[in-house]
């Protein structure tokens, strides 16, 4: 049987920082990722922070890769502004949150994991590489076999021969099947959010002008109001370089108290009027190819406007791009910018005069996507390991979710680290008991400034916050909070207050803070007295879930990888409304589940026998 | 060690996907405004020579016969193959060649690569010719044993042997997997549904790392290339090129259209009542089989 040092289960951006850190120790580790490609189970929010905290040290991505992240990694843009809006129909109230996402951080990037994930894992098997190891795509664990005598695991996979390792990071992120396997309980409904997100298509230029930001910046705007459809939870909108993410994201267990569609929710998103404008575009209309001709004409009618589309597309998506317009000076075929738009705007002639498309103001979606996230303050691990597993990033339940404050990615890198750091403390003593690798590691964890984060209230960061929202009535927030929230915007009180508050411990605080009031109806109520009138100037033409679904890719597995547990149950008839990509049905009172189409989310997960699905099979996101 | 060497013969092929592809108002094929691509077989062949390299650490030639601009296909061919020597075979007197003449042309690079070849793979057939003969008639001229549809195969080095399985599909029959052990040197063509098998994660890290190998070597593709003119390849012009063709095309026919005998029933998914007729269907469908 071949014998490795470590293995990784999971390659997202936590298991690829862990496996970067090992090669930094010159370590050898085998990373396994169930996708066929690196990067493409993968899907954020997301905003990639780097931080420097008053109360300690936390390992930071470009401390993982180097420099060489702040010059080559394709992130998306360097967010400038973080605004939140409260809403209520065509109301919207603002408040710049700027100085709370600046608030102890080196920078915050905008991001599109599959992308950033498969720069990460070039950079991370360059370095595994060189000690043996590497990066192994395209494979599913099923199992581990724990041999006590030789303190070593036996992975066995789907796909290939079995093989022993002394150590495993575990990094399959929040639906972790290597947690099941070491008899970790899931995660509750109370404990995560479902999160949803499109990627709507914009050229660069547009953006810049639009979100008023330089190349390469963005702003990040976040909604709470109506637009959440009264649930607790809130809706995003953040600038990649050439798309937009805009997502809703919301707790759980409202989500099961008052089931919407998670495509419904989105959608609310995409019809609030701010949103519609933010997203709007210049997008051609398909003609209808008249059916009388003979169908060889057809066809070649079909094949001319796809490939004058194509182009139209291409160049103008280059025209609109600082350096898309260089490339294409530097290509020789146009000498000026002007030339450019000469031949883009005969293009788009030729496609109106001679085939009939039009061109009007739309949206274009490229991307649908879901998934579950751990909520840190209520589901982080205790002791994160077991036996000679550590579990890093959202396997591990964790994540910062305070108010404004939305964190996972940088979290996940710096338990990654953690782990690496456990490991090689462990291999260059060749001592793998508890105490020594399991047992440390935890505390490596629970002295990380973000674990102290997910359990207590910064009250530098609350005055940030405050200080925002000071223009709004203190009348609005009802009685309930009025006392506590003048305590907290008082210079002299705020210490004692959030001293008291901490005192109290967040369970009992969160379901204050986190509550309809605040997320929904207090909004609401701002929004309609403070807010601005915004009018959309076009009615956004969203698809149906089924187009969506359509537009995905998927490599279908032809046995499911989930089994209904109890097809009657409250739960699982909650599901044929929960799941984002309708893949339950009620047929004579029993749910019935139809596998094509599963995005992985893990939303069922809670009452399902619920695996990832064999290697190289299912979602197979383009932008994450 | 005995260095295993291994050689993939490709083509260049018009793309003929959605957006590349363009037609002439008669509906023949544009050849100017259609992109050109490695054929989807050829890239298969590729894969099936990146095996060798993966699992025994083979060395990889591609060649092809075209134009100048088939650069490119070797050049794609390289990143999927990791090659370290890439033949083009360009002349204006190779032009209009047959299968036999190309294979002549081929046959004669073959033989001027560094290192006998022990295996030369070739694609299926072309997606623009359809014939899938130059492959075997290369393999005729080599005087290799030839073996078309192989499915996977393993090769015992020490023993300079090769074990394959191949796809025999008769009309009338079942389909029929063919295992074969033959010695080196022998011409695979490949079958569509060749997929390379690596089942330890010793063999994926090494794939994984030539993988990437490939990758750089194919942006440096230049330095591999070795262009051999007529004169350069030193082959017989009466063999090659027009005059070495003896097929005559004499014309070309569009393909009828066949007439629908069928008659197709519009059913309603979401309606249940539907469904259970389609099952019905099916059942009825199934119970009228014989299966022996």
């Amino acid at each position: 049987m071949e014998k490795y040092d470590v293995a990784i289960i999971g390659g997202g951006s936590a298991g690829l920082a862990a496996l970067k850190q090992l090669s930094n120790h010159k370590k050898q580790a085998v990373l396994l990722e169930a996708g066929n490609k690196i990067g493409s189970k993968n899907i954020s929010g997301g905003i990639l922070y780097s931080k420097k905290l008053k109360n300690g040290h936390v390992h930071n991505v470009e401390d993982v890769y180097g420099d060489i992240f702040l010059r080559e990694a394709p992130v998306e843009r360097k967010i400038k502004k973080y605004i939140l809006h409260a809403t209520s129909k065509d109301k919207i109230y603002s408040m710049d949150l700027t100085a709370a996402h600046e608030y102890e951080s080196n920078f915050g990037y905008s991001v599109l994991m599959t992308k950033l994930n498969s720069w990460f894992a070039e950079q991370a098997a360059e370095s595994a590489q060189k000690f043996g190891g590497g990066i192994i795509p395209g494979v599913h664990v099923s199992s581990l076999e724990w041999n006590k005598k030789t303190n070593t695991t036996i992975v066995t996979t789907d796909e290939l021969e079995e093989f022993e390792v002394r150590a495993i990071i575990a990094a399959d992120g929040v639906n972790s099947e290597i947690a099941q396997i070491s008899s970790i309980p899931k995660f509750t409904p109370q404990q995560l959010y479902q999160g949803v997100k499109v990627v709507v298509k914009l050229p660069e230029d547009i953006i810049n002008e639009r979100f008023e930001v330089e190349s390469n910046e963005g702003a990040a705007h976040l909604f709470a109001g109506d637009v959440t459809i009264n649930h607790i939870g809130g809706g995003f909108l953040y600038t990649n370089s050439s798309t937009l993410s805009v997502g809703a994201v919301y707790h759980f267990d409202s989500l099961l108290e008052n089931p919407t569609e998670p495509y419904t929710l989105v959608d609310s998103m995409l019809r609030n009027p701010m949103i519609s404008e933010f997203i709007k575009d210049q997008v051609p209309s398909r003609r209808k190819i008249d059916k009388s001709l003979p169908q060889e004409e057809q066809l070649r009618i079909r094949f001319a406007i796809t490939k004058l589309l194509k182009t139209w597309n291409e160049l103008r998506d280059a025209s609109l791009s600082k350096g898309g317009r260089e490339e294409l000076l530097k290509s020789g075929k146009y000498n000026s910018e002007k030339a450019i738009n000469e031949r883009l705007s005969s293009i788009q002639e030729q496609l109106t005069e001679k085939y009939g498309v039009g061109f009007v103001t739309d949206y274009v979606e490229v991307e649908y996507g879901a998934k579950l996230i751990p909520d840190g303050k209520r589901c982080r691990m205790v002791k994160p390991y077991h036996k000679n597993i550590l579990f890093v990033g959202d396997a591990a339940g964790r994540g910062i979710f305070i108010g404004p404050r939305i964190e996972g990615l940088n979290v996940g890198i710096d338990d990654a680290v953690r782990a690496a750091d456990a490991v090689t403390r462990a291999l260059d003593r060749n001592n793998f008991t508890s105490n020594y690798f399991g047992e440390y590691y935890s505390q490596s964890v629970a002295n990380s400034p973000y674990t102290r984060d997910m359990k207590r209230i910064d009250k530098d960061y609350l005055k940030i916050f405050l200080d925002a929202a000071k223009d709004i009535p203190k009348d609005i927030i009802s009685a309930k909070y009025g006392t506590i929230i003048k305590l907290m915007s008082s210079d002299t009180f705020r210490s004692v207050a959030v001293k008291l508050a901490n005192i109290l411990g967040y369970e009992r605080l969160l379901p204050i803070v986190e509550s309809e009031d605040t997320f929904v109806k207090v909004p609401i109520e701002v929004a309609k007295r403070l807010g601005e009138k915004v009018t959309a100037t076009y009615v956004p033409s969203i698809p149906s879930i089924d187009d969506r679904v359509a537009k995905l890719k998927f490599d279908d597995d032809n046995t499911s990888h989930i089994k209904v547990l109890k097809p009657q149950s409250e739960f699982m008839k909650k599901m044929v409304t929960l799941c984002p990509t309708k893949c339950y049905s009620l047929e004579n009172e029993q749910v019935v589940l139809q596998h094509e189409g599963c995005i992985e989310c893990g939303t069922c997960s809670h009452e399902t026998d619920w695996k990832h699905p064999r290697g190289e099979k299912g979602i197979v996101y383009e932008y994450g | 060690m005995n260095q295993l060497n291994v050689a993939v013969i490709i083509k260049l092929e018009p793309d003929f996907s959605e957006g590349n592809v363009s037609y002439n108002p008669d509906g023949t094929l544009n050849r100017a405004d259609t992109k050109n691509t490695l054929g989807p077989h050829s890239a298969i062949a590729a894969n099936a020579a990146f095996y060798a390299k993966v699992k025994y650490d083979a060395k990889v030639s591609v060649a092809t016969m075209g134009p100048p601009i088939a650069e490119t296909a070797l050049q794609m061919a390289q990143k999927l193959s990791d090659a370290e020597e890439l033949h083009l075979y360009s002349d204006r007197i190779f032009a209009g060649a047959d299968t036999l003449a190309t294979a002549e042309t081929l046959k004669t690079g073959i033989q001027k690569m560094q290192g006998k070849m022990d295996i030369v793979f070739s694609g299926h057939r072309a997606s623009d010719g359809e014939t899938g003969q130059t492959g075997p008639q290369t393999a005729w001229k080599l005087g290799y044993p030839f073996f078309g549809n192989v499915l996977n195969y393993e090769v015992n080095v020490q023993n300079k042997t090769i074990r394959i399985k191949r796809l025999v599909s008769l009309q009338g029959f079942n389909d029929v997997i063919e295992e074969v052990e033959a010695p080196l040197p022998v011409f695979l063509s490949v079958d569509p549904s060749y997929k390379s098998l690596f089942n330890t994660v010793s063999q994926r890290i090494s794939y994984e790392k030539y993988q990437k190998q490939a990758k750089i070597r194919s942006e440096n593709y230049k330095q591999y290339l070795m262009v051999f003119n007529l004169q350069q390849l030193g082959v017989d012009p009466t063999l090659v090129g027009l005059p070495g063709s003896p097929t005559i095309v004499f014309r070309v026919e569009r393909i009828p259209k066949g007439k629908a005998n069928r008659q197709a029933e519009v059913l309603d998914s979401s309606n249940p009542e539907h469904i259970r007729k389609a099952i019905a269907k099916i059942n009825e469908a199934l119970s009228a089989m014989v299966i022996k």
